[in-house]
């Protein structure tokens, strides 16, 4: 078997794209009766992935990477551009072909205890793709399932046996097996290893490289655990709120990331030297809801690198930061659900819980000497919320503190010899590039 | 590869060629008790194909009469042995039920050995619901009330003391012989001597329980107003309660099953529809509409099928089954969200498929549950409608029916006639209950409570 093997992983020729994906959406919840503002997982993206390697894809958790995962092997609808696998636009796809061709793509998922079916043998289940697709005879599917087992580690033995009686990384092994019993082209790892033990993660991670190897496998890797990816990816991806921010090389990407998300990111991995000092940068807020997204760059809300207007560029970094916290929190506010007897409160001008703007603006503000024009436009927009008109306080300070980070999408600018994308304004050249910008909030 | 692995991958069929002896010992059992009474099913089958033939059978009334006259010296005539015809009615009942029960010891006794020699899993989730099942008390206690009421309803015409026809349908086209007053051998018609064995509330106007008439017949449950055995009637009612229960649950648990798997697989607006029709057929007072639906559907030619029992069995079905799709529809809901349900997808696994093999056995076990513990009520609500004069049309026996009757006998010596149904609906109830119980524990080890650990452990009935 082995020998068979060897010649197909020589005929996988690596370097050329399998999946090229373009200005891929996808919305959720659209055409609702009573909403119809859509959930944008995935808010256009564009990448490929070549074959043979392992595209990372890491964010945090809600950003749209199992979104994304999913769409690529069509378990979600993408609303609008595509995906061509081998140059076929799969979205498009119905029917026969749609089934034939989810022979080349399989899902290892997150939880192995959600994604096997308990009622069922182990043989069974990994038998039924070679049974949904009619694979040789029934005696020979047994033989390949027995052959599956043998491959991710299992014995021969546990056809017989159901999944209750395998412990989590079996269980794991299991759903690998599964996915490779069509001899799949293309995998996406959805999260495979976060619920795991950590002595554990280390033997799947080392088997799916194995496996690789062996089959010569296109994998999509998503995780939150950027040491795994480290670890495991050629590439890896930085998605934020539907966007991806960064794309590159892992150890380029990892040593000298250029994206503020990323460097933002990437800061959050914990130092395993307690006397290096090292410069996190804590993000502030939650990212805005992906039903609502920012205009501009996706990051913008919470950006501690986001380019300001040209007349406020000698402004100090913390009138800078209590201005965006005070436009970060009017975002909340109107993100906020407001109940029938608020809204009636609110209509009837009594106090709210939302009304408090005069102690907000003197917590942000009280400490710090504004200019006058600054002062202006801040007692502007807090007249507005007092009138219970914060569509309009947020225009306010739009128009006054919002910069091309407000107001534009970045492109994807190229940012390295290998091919380096970074989603971010500041690689244009009349600013200062991310890596050479000190955050505000450092300051 | 190894011998042992071919051996492995043979069908069942094989497998049993493979090792014959435990399943042919089995079968030969199932054979030797069929024998017993393959005259009742040959009798079946040709009376629907037109002559009914006979022949001799083990459990039959011809074989244990009870039926006899006592002559003046006390010796019994015609009976079994000449006993009394009180033992010789009890010796049939006893081999009634004991065939019964022979017969569930084989069931048992075949998926032990199916367990032991044909099995390839040394273990499945299944045999720890049946082990829990093994030691519930309460569940088991519903389970041996059901047994004795299935075996009365399915060997109706073996348990009474005398037949629907003889003594309900047509007393005066049979005969009995008894010796009178002045010691003759009389031959009168069953309906004359119906007549004389009347139970209306006095004690000289009574056949109690466990009694004989004056005619030389033995009553078990004493006797109707009309003179007629309310043993017979009893058996013979137990039999449509349990043919419109069965019809019943039967289509409204289909229909909930496939209603619970299709909204919970495509949700959306599937979901809704089937919501709203089902809200609307719940929000309706079901008893008024039960009773509108057979008074509508009376005069129509399916009112006619069994007295009205099948009608009966539908309307309530037609009615009922919200109820049991809204039971089974979390399940269902919870089941769907599974990332099996998705994997299966990713493959491309047809979607009535998944649903069958996904979904189904997860709900399975709570359809049981709801549908043991709604038959009950299915059973209470038939003799409801009786007892009104809607449900069953008479002459057909039916429980609700002789507590109607005997309602106005209840405090007199004619206590019986409303007393014993009443009692056996409440009995049969509540072991549905139990029973209904007894699966839910079963099958959901956390609501013993909390053996499990999760979420997942109640959705999948392992764990343990």
């Amino acid at each position: 078997m082995s020998e068979q093997v060897q010649q197909e992983s020589v005929s996988v020729a690596t370097g050329e794209t399998l999946v090229e994906v373009n200005d891929l959406k996808t919305y959720y919840d659209e055409g609702g009766i009573v909403d119809s503002n859509p959930v944008k997982a995935v808010d256009g993206v564009n990448f490929e992935i070549k074959r043979g390697e392992t595209l990372g894809l890491v964010g945090e958790s809600g950003c749209g990477k199992t979104t994304l995962g999913r769409t690529l092997i069509q378990l979600e609808d993408a609303t609008s551009g595509e995906v061509l696998f081998d140059g076929t636009d799969i979205t498009e796809l119905s029917g026969t072909e749609l089934k034939d061709w989810r022979r080349n793509s399989q899902m290892v998922f997150q939880d192995p205890e959600s994604s096997l079916n308990d009622r069922m043998t182990v043989g069974e289940i990994i038998r039924e793709p070679l049974d949904v697709h009619d694979w040789n005879t029934p005696q020979e599917r047994r033989e390949r399932v027995r052959e599956l087992l043998d491959v991710v580690g299992l014995q021969p033995e546990h056809y017989y046996r159901y999944p209750h009686q395998f412990s989590g990384g079996q269980r794991q092994r299991i759903g690998i097996a599964r996915a490779l019993a069509l001899e799949p082209e293309f995998v996406v790892l959805d999260e495979p290893v976060s619920a795991l033990d950590v002595s554990v993660q280390a033997q799947i991670l080392n088997l799916l490289e194995d496996l690789q190897d062996e089959f010569g496998l296109t994998y999509l890797f998503i995780a939150h655990d950027l040491s795994v990816v480290r670890h495991i990816c050629d590439r890896v991806a930085v998605m934020y709120l539907g966007n991806i921010m960064e794309l590159g090389d892992t150890s380029e990407l990892f040593d000298n990331p250029k994206n503020p998300y990323t460097h933002a990111l990437l800061s959050a991995i914990p130092e395993p030297d307690p006397t290096s000092a090292k410069d996190r940068i804590t993000l502030r807020g939650t990212p805005p809801s992906p039903r609502d997204p920012p205009k501009g760059c996706p990051f913008t809300t919470r950006c501690p690198m986001k380019i300001r207007p040209e007349k406020y560029q000698d402004m100090s970094a913390d009138t800078w930061v209590a201005i965006e916290v005070f436009r970060e929190v009017l975002r909340e506010r109107s993100r906020a659900e407001k109940s029938l007897t608020e809204q009636a409160k609110e209509l009837l001008g009594m106090e709210t819980r939302f009304s408090d703007i005069g102690e907000i603006k003197q917590e942000l503000f009280g400490d710090i000497d504004l200019s006058s024009e600054v002062e202006r436009h801040i007692d502007e927009a807090a007249q507005h919320v007092e009138d219970n008109d914060e569509e309009a306080a947020r225009r306010v300070l739009r128009e006054e503190f919002g910069s091309i980070c407000d107001n534009q999408k970045p492109d994807n600018h190229v940012v390295s010899d290998t091919g380096r994308v970074s989603h971010c304004h500041r690689h244009m050249s009349e600013y200062t590039d991310p890596d050479e910008f000190v955050p505000y909030t450092e300051r | 590869m190894s011998v042992d692995q071919e051996r492995d991958d043979a069908p069942i069929r094989e497998r049993i060629r493979e090792n014959p002896g435990p399943a042919l010992g089995w079968l030969a059992g199932a054979l030797l008790l069929f024998a017993l009474e393959a005259g009742a099913v040959v009798h079946l089958v040709t009376n629907l194909l037109g002559t009914p033939v006979e022949l001799p059978t083990l459990l039959s009334r011809d074989l244990i009469p009870n039926n006899g006259y006592q002559t003046s010296s006390g010796v019994w005539k015609d009976t079994f042995l000449g006993l009394a015809p009180a033992y010789a009615w009890a010796i049939r009942v006893v081999l009634v039920y004991a065939y019964a029960f022979v017969w569930m010891l084989w069931l048992w006794r075949g998926y032990l050995v199916f367990r032991e020699h044909y099995r390839y899993a040394d273990w499945t989730p299944r045999d720890d619901m049946i082990d829990r099942l093994r030691g519930h008390r309460w569940g088991q206690f519903g389970a041996v009330i059901v047994f004795g009421f299935v075996i009365l309803a399915l060997f109706a015409p073996a348990l009474g003391p005398t037949t629907v026809e003889r003594t309900i349908s047509n007393p005066y086209s049979h005969h009995i012989e008894y010796y009178n007053d002045q010691g003759q051998l009389e031959n009168i018609t069953v309906g004359a001597a119906n007549l004389g064995s009347r139970s209306q509330g006095t004690p000289d106007r009574n056949v109690g329980p466990m009694s004989y008439d004056n005619y030389g017949r033995w009553h078990p449950f004493g006797t109707l107003p009309t003179g007629k055995d309310m043993f017979t009637f009893m058996a013979a009612g137990a039999r449509v309660s349990l043919f419109i229960g069965l019809i019943s649950i039967g289509v409204s648990g289909f229909l909930a099953a496939a209603f619970a798997l299709l909204t919970a697989y495509y949700k959306g607006l599937v979901d809704l529809v089937v919501v709203i029709v089902g809200d609307s057929i719940m929000s309706l007072p079901r008893l008024l509409f039960v009773m509108l639906l057979s008074v509508v559907l009376g005069d129509t030619w399916i009112a006619d099928i069994y007295s009205g029992a099948l009608v009966l069995a539908l309307i309530f079905a037609g009615t009922g089954w919200p109820f049991l799709w809204r039971s089974v529809r979390g399940p269902a809901m919870q089941v769907s969200e599974q990332e099996w349900i998705d994997a299966a997808k990713s493959f491309g696994q047809r979607p009535s498929v998944t649903m069958k093999k996904h979904m189904a056995p997860y709900i399975l076990g709570y359809l049981l549950v709801y549908a043991s513990m709604t038959l009950g009520g299915i059973i209470v609500a038939v003799a409801g409608l009786s007892f009104l004069g809607l449900g069953i049309n008479p002459p057909t026996p039916e429980w609700g029916r002789a507590v109607d009757i005997g309602q106005s006998y209840v405090t007199t010596s004619s206590w019986h006639i409303s007393f014993i149904p009443g009692v056996m609906i409440v009995l049969v109830v509540t072991a549905f209950n139990a029973l209904g119980d007894g699966i839910r524990d079963a099958i959901d080890p956390q609501s013993e409570g909390g053996e499990g650990d999760g979420a997942e452990v109640a959705a999948t009935g392992g764990g343990a």
